[in-house]
Parts: structure tokens; sequence; C-alpha cells
């Protein structure tokens, strides 16, 4: 190598030194990037809220949030939108949180996981209720006391309810008129249903399908089960809770039958109710009446519903939104309660299954008053509206529930949405104890084996489905 | 050795070991502390809110005795061996046709095309074929429809679902055997066939003599990849199946997954996780072992 060469070339380790330098200052530079300090909220002092969902209904909760804050010039709020194939799902991202040391001080908590949180992760509001009573009778006067036992947990509650939907069943009035049937009744019962079915698979052609559904927690067998008042856990009450219904509720027709909340603590798959009704589901899908529930499916629901391939389907006020955008207009199809068993006391109570929400302050909060503030402007008349500007699920405000939001894109009957609590008092929330997670894969993982072969595949199903509740219930949480 | 070269000895040593300190923080971080971490969890009871509490062998002693966790063990090791043999099978044929007989040009495009697949997210992947094998408005049923094949309960019967899973697992991953078997292919030499040919061998002879000893060091690569990345399959069942019906797809990491997140026993979880980590291992050092035997290197 000459000398020029050394004068005027760069040597390789000058080179590396100089990439060394300049990744090093690359690093400094994005150093907010890289630890995500640039994040608006993170690293100052906000409440930190984590709910479920993605983007999509972004500037409504952009509204609710910049409105708290006027409201509440001290505190400032930082939304933490998980996206999740579930409300498991999202559980499972809201525990991970919690094990790194990284808790949201509120989360927003759907049925599933109300008692999960309640036994384990969430703060007692009752001090609060108490102690703003005279603001919060507004709020209790306004929402059924079903959706709100739905969240007390052996006499302490933990949310307030802001959304619910109830497991109605939707019909295609196209397929409905096809077969020539009448509107079905309201107090139908699952004959009526299995004819009507009938009907709609003769006069139908191609790849109709007369019902559909699939296998979860809610619109899955547990309806059915409902109908025939009974469940695959032995429902029980815990006593309690007179604090907040002698307060709030002491006039409602519903006081004698609320509790301190809802206990699932032992398996009942082996009730012969429980048989009959899962012996009425393999019916319907031996004669092709029904389908083969697969696990976690749906996803093509709306779109074939929508598209007329789909007779009936179980399904609450959530469904008007994805309906109108899937081009159905509100004479396309009507909504009616879930039937009620023909025999038994299913026959006098017609119950159904709900699923609800609201958010809960999590034990770690550091400001757990801040956080109230957050439930109380949430479960507000004012808050509502602004976070429920279509009709994707129902409030939990009967009052909200009106022509404004359903009567334009919703079907014709829509006030059977609320009804559903108002009519039917014994109608109940969706069987989710602590063990949730593993209650739940034990039902789906049973359900389709029951439902989707001979009769003593589906003993054998429910003989399983009852050693995995055993089992389930036993587990931690 | 003089002091300078020492020193320069020295330098090079450092500047190595900058070299590699992204790489080596990058496998500490995000592998070694977890295993060793996962190794610890195995024998404490932790539901992640609760503090953790020691029980010895119990979570072994549990996983070993819980029907599901053995029926997901013979659930994997069933579609391990079906679509291992299906993906290098398939991958060490379509490459022999592409490399034999296809033009330059269309060969990189089927390069490009087989691997494709790779890149996509298994779970996307997974909800697409769902829509697909939908027993009442898939394409799949349709097609068989249209010659008289009534529609085929895909998803919702033990054996329907169990083949799903193993197809579109195959379809996704062959395409990195294929790549492998490819370049195995271009490297052996025209003289070898040329003197097979010479010798009188044709066709499947002239493969089976010469073409897989040559490639045999390409097959244990790839067939020690596929079996790890197929004992670890979740993706497909988790969003196809739910590991149903029943446990009928129910794999491994999905047990591990719901143990630790649905039934929130992460002790238990990380056992089962090592047991399938001594299982990976075992399987490899096996196949190390009969490599000996059965590959050849030139």
């Amino acid at each position: 190598m000459g000398d020029s060469t050394r004068r005027g070339d760069v040597t390789r380790r000058a080179l590396l030194g100089a990439i060394g330098l300049g990744a090093v200052g690359a690093t400094v530079a994005a150093w907010p990037r890289l630890t995500g300090s640039d994040i608006p909220g993170r690293g100052e002092d906000r409440l930190t809220i984590a709910i479920i969902g993605t983007q999509a209904d972004a500037e409504a909760r952009a509204n609710l949030v910049k409105e708290f804050e006027r409201q509440n010039p001290g505190i400032k709020v930082r939304i933490m939108a998980i996206q999740s194939v579930d409300w498991q799902d999202f559980f499972s991202k809201i525990l991970t949180m919690v094990a790194a040391g990284t808790p949201p001080d509120i989360v927003n908590v759907a049925t599933e996981g109300a008692q999960l949180f309640a036994e384990r992760l969430a703060h007692p509001i009752d001090e609060y209720v108490t102690r703003d009573k005279e603001d919060m009778r507004e709020y209790f006067a306004d929402v059924h006391p079903s959706l709100v036992e739905a969240f007390m947990y052996r006499g302490h509650l933990y949310q307030l309810p802001i959304d619910w939907n109830a497991a109605n069943m939707y019909y295609n009035t196209s397929a409905w008129n096809a077969a020539r049937l009448p509107d079905p009744a309201e107090n139908w019962t699952q004959v009526d249903f299995r004819a009507a079915l009938a009907s709609m698979k003769q006069a139908a052609s191609g790849d109709f399908v007369p019902y559909y559904w699939t296998n979860r927690l809610f619109g899955g067998v547990v309806p059915w089960l409902y109908a025939n008042n009974t469940s695959f856990l032995k429902e029980e009450k815990a006593p309690g809770g007179e604090w907040l219904w002698d307060e709030f509720y002491g006039d409602s027709p519903a006081r004698s039958l609320l509790s301190g909340g809802y206990l699932w603590q032992q398996p009942n798959a082996d009730a012969p109710e429980v048989y009959e009704s899962f012996d009425f589901l393999r019916g319907l899908v031996v004669d092709g009446l029904g389908v083969r529930p697969e696990g976690g499916g749906g996803n093509t629901l709306v779109g074939q519903f929508a598209s007329g391939r789909v007779g009936t389907t179980p399904a609450g006020g959530y469904w008007v939104q994805g309906l109108h955008e899937a081009g159905m207009k509100p004479t396309d199809y009507d909504v009616q309660f879930f039937p009620r068993w023909a025999t038994g006391e299913g026959s006098e109570l017609q119950r159904h299954q709900f699923g609800t929400a609201g958010y809960a302050i999590m034990k770690t909060a550091k400001d757990k008053e801040a956080a109230w503030q957050w439930l109380k402007f949430s479960a507000s008349l004012e808050g509502m509206k602004l976070i429920f500007s279509n009709p994707n699920t129902t409030p939990s405000r009967r009052s909200m529930v009106n022509e404004e939001l359903f009567g334009v894109k919703g079907p014709k009957h829509w006030k059977r949405f609320y009804d559903t609590l108002d009519r039917f008092p014994a109608t109940g929330p969706i069987p989710a104890p602590p063990q949730q997670g593993s209650v739940e894969t034990a039902l789906i993982k049973n359900v389709s084996l029951a439902v989707s072969g001979s009769e003593a595949q589906m003993k054998s199903a429910l003989q399983s489905l009852q050693r995995d509740l055993e089992l389930a219930l036993r587990s931690n949480a | 050795m003089s002091a300078k070269s020492v020193s320069r000895s020295r330098g090079s040593s450092l500047m190595a070991y900058l070299f590699l300190a992204p790489t080596l923080a990058g496998i500490g971080i995000f592998t070694l502390i977890p295993i060793v971490g996962s190794l610890v969890l195995a024998f404490f009871r932790w539901d992640i809110i609760s503090n953790p509490e020691f029980v010895g062998f119990q979570n072994f002693t549990e996983a070993a005795a819980d029907p599901t966790v053995l029926v997901s063990f013979g659930n994997t090791i069933l579609f391990v061996v079906i679509a291992v043999v299906l993906q290098l099978g398939l991958a060490l044929l379509l490459a022999v046709l592409v490399q034999e007989r296809l033009p330059n040009w269309l060969r990189v495009f089927f390069r490009s095309a087989f691997f494709f697949p790779l890149i996509l997210s298994a779970a996307s992947v997974s909800i697409f074929m769902g829509y697909l094998f939908n027993e009442q408005f898939g394409v799949v049923n349709w097609f068989l429809g249209l010659v008289g094949i009534p529609a085929v309960p895909w998803l919702t019967t033990p054996t329907g679902a169990s083949t799903v899973i193993i197809l579109v697992y195959v379809w996704q991953n062959f395409g990195f055997s294929f790549l492998l078997f490819l370049g195995a292919l271009a490297g052996i030499p025209k003289e070898v066939y040329e003197a097979a040919s010479i010798d009188g061998a044709t066709g499947w002879r002239k493969h089976r003599n010469v073409t897989i000893p040559l490639i045999s060091p390409t097959t244990l690569v790839a067939s020690v990849m596929a079996i790890i990345s197929a004992l670890q399959m979740f993706d497909q069942p988790y969003v196809l199946t739910r590991g149903g019906p029943g446990d009928a797809t129910r794999t491994v990491v999905m047990v591990i997954y719901e143990t630790a997140f649905k039934r929130l026993e992460f002790g238990k979880a990380s056992a089962i996780g090592l047991i399938l980590m001594l299982l990976i291992m075992a399987v490899t050092a096996l196949q190390f072992r009969l490599s000996k035997r059965y590959v050849f290197y030139q």
C-alpha cells in the first residue's frame, strides 16, 4: 500500500469507528422513540384507562376524554385501546401488564371478567356510590337493576354498567316471508322455532342456513339453557347488597330478586334440563336446520345474514350498526325475544341471557378518587351520549335506547332490546365465575362434540364437560 | 509474539465482541433470561397476581396426570409426523421439478411464489383459510359441490379439522424447505449425473442414488428445522378451531397458552414448556445421531 493511499483513503477501522459513532448518535437521538417516552401521556401523572378496541371509534373516545378533562381540570387521562380477539384475550393482556408491573388504573371489563377482577384485581366502589348517592340517583333510576347486579360480587359493587346486550333472536324477513310464516309471537317456544326453521329450509334454495350460531359463552348454547331455566353451572346468589338496592331500587318490581351477586361454584352439566337443551340443538344440527358451531366462529356472520343466506341467529342491539353498514334496511330483518321452553319452569319464566360492560378501578390505581370521577362521568347521560353515537351496542341507560339511536337504522321491534330486561325479570348474565377462562375453554371444547354427533357422543361430551368444569372451578383465580 | 501484535490482537478481539454485543444482548434478554425464568417458574405456583409459592415437582406431576396435556402431546406428535413428511416431500418434489424442468426466469418466479406464504402472518392466513373451509359458505365446499361431492364439515369434525390444520400448516411452511432443497440441488455437479447416466442410471434411480445422497446434509437441516417448528404449532389450531372439536386439534403450545393465561397456572405452563423443550432437544439429538448413518458429506 503506497503513502498516497494511506493519506487519501479512510482506513477500515476509521470507517467502522465512524459507523459506530453514527449508530450511537442515532440511538441517542431516537431515545424518546425507543423508550416510548414521546407517547402522549407516558411518564406523566395521568389516569391510565385500558379498553378493548381499535382506533375505529377513536373520535368518540377523544371527545369523551376532552370533555372529562374540561370538567375535571386536575385530572389528565390516557386511553389505551388494546386490540384483542375477544374479552378473554383482552383480560390476558391486562394480566400481562399486571405481571410486568405496569397495570392500568382503570379497565373496561365485561361480564366475562367481572368476577375475576372483583376477586383479584378491582377495588369496590361502594364507598363512592354511597358518598355521591344524590348524584347517582338519576343513573340508577335509568338503569335496570339486573345489569347492576351483574357487577355485584359478594355484596360489593365493582363497576357501573355502561352498555350491555341481550341474546335476542334476529330473523331475516325475506327468508321468513318466503316460507309464508307469520311474525313470531313474543312468547314463542322452541317447538315453534324449530317448525319455523323447517319451513324456511323447505322454502329456500342453495346454501341457505336456517339457524346459525357460534360456540362461545354469549349467544351459543347458554341462551338455550337459560330458556329451559338451567345452566351448565349451578347458579346461586350471595347475600348482601341491601345498601345499594334499598337506597336506589327500593321501589323496583325486581327488588325481591336482587342479591349480593351471582355465584357459580359447582358444575351442572349432568342436569336433565341441560341434556334436554343440548339434545334440542343436536337435533337442529342433525336435521340440517342449524350449523355445527365452530370455535370462535362468526367472523362472516354479518355478511352472510345481510346476504340472506342465514335465516335466524342470536344477537343483541350491537348488531344493528353492522347490518346497516352491510346494506340491510330496517325492514330486511327483525328481532324477537329468544324462544321460551315449551315445558317446565322455563315455560313460565322465558329467561334470557345478557352480557354487560363497565369500568373497574384497579386496586393498584394511584388516585382512586380521580378514577371514580371517570367512572361517574362515563356513566352520566352526557358521557354516554358522547360515546354512543351509533347503535353498535345497547346503552345501559333505558332512556338512551330510543328512537334517535335505534329508530332509523334498527329493526321494527328495536324496543325489544331493553324490554328483554324490563319484561323478563329472571333474565340473567353470562355465567362467568372468577375461573371464566378455563370454564369457557371447557364449554367450547365440549359443545362442539356434543351437538355434532350421535346421542351417545353427546352423553359422553356432557360427562366430559362436567369433569372439565369440576377441574376448572378448582383452578386458580 | 511482539507487543504490537498482542495489542492488535486484543484490539481485534474487542472489536469482535463489540460487533457481537447487540446480538448477544438480544439473545440474553429475549431468550436466555426467559428460559432461566421459565425453568425457575416451573417449580412454583404463580397466578401473576399473588406471590409465587415453591411447590417442588408438583407442576410436573400435575402436567403428567392432566388428560388434556397428554392428548395435546399425542396430537402434536401426530401433526409433526404428517406435516413434516408432507412438507419435506412436497418441497423436494417441487424443487426437483423446478430445478430440472423449468427455464431460469420461471425458476426465479416459483422460488418467490413458493416462499411467499411464509412471509404472511400465520394468524391472517388461518382466518382466510377459515373462510375457505367453512362448511356452509366456503369456496372449497362450493367447488366440491360442483362435482357432486356433499359439503364436508372441515372444521367441525375431528378428522376434518386435523386435515385442514395440517394442510394450512404445510402450505404455509413448505416454501422454506423448498428453497433449501433448490439450493442443494443447484450445488450438485453436472458431472455426477453424467457419470451416473454413463453407468446406466435414469429417472428415479438417478435421483435415488445420486440426488438424495448428495442433498442429505440439506435434508438433515431441513428436517431438524421443520420438526422444531411443527412441534411449536399454535396459530393454525388456535385461530381455525380453538383446539376443537373436543381436544382433537389442541397442541402442546395451545395448552401452555391456555394453562398460563386462561387458568392462570403459570408454573404448570412453564413445566409443560420445559417438557416440550426437552422433547425438542431429544428429537433433534436423535436426528443428529441418526445422521451419522444416513447423511453423506462430500
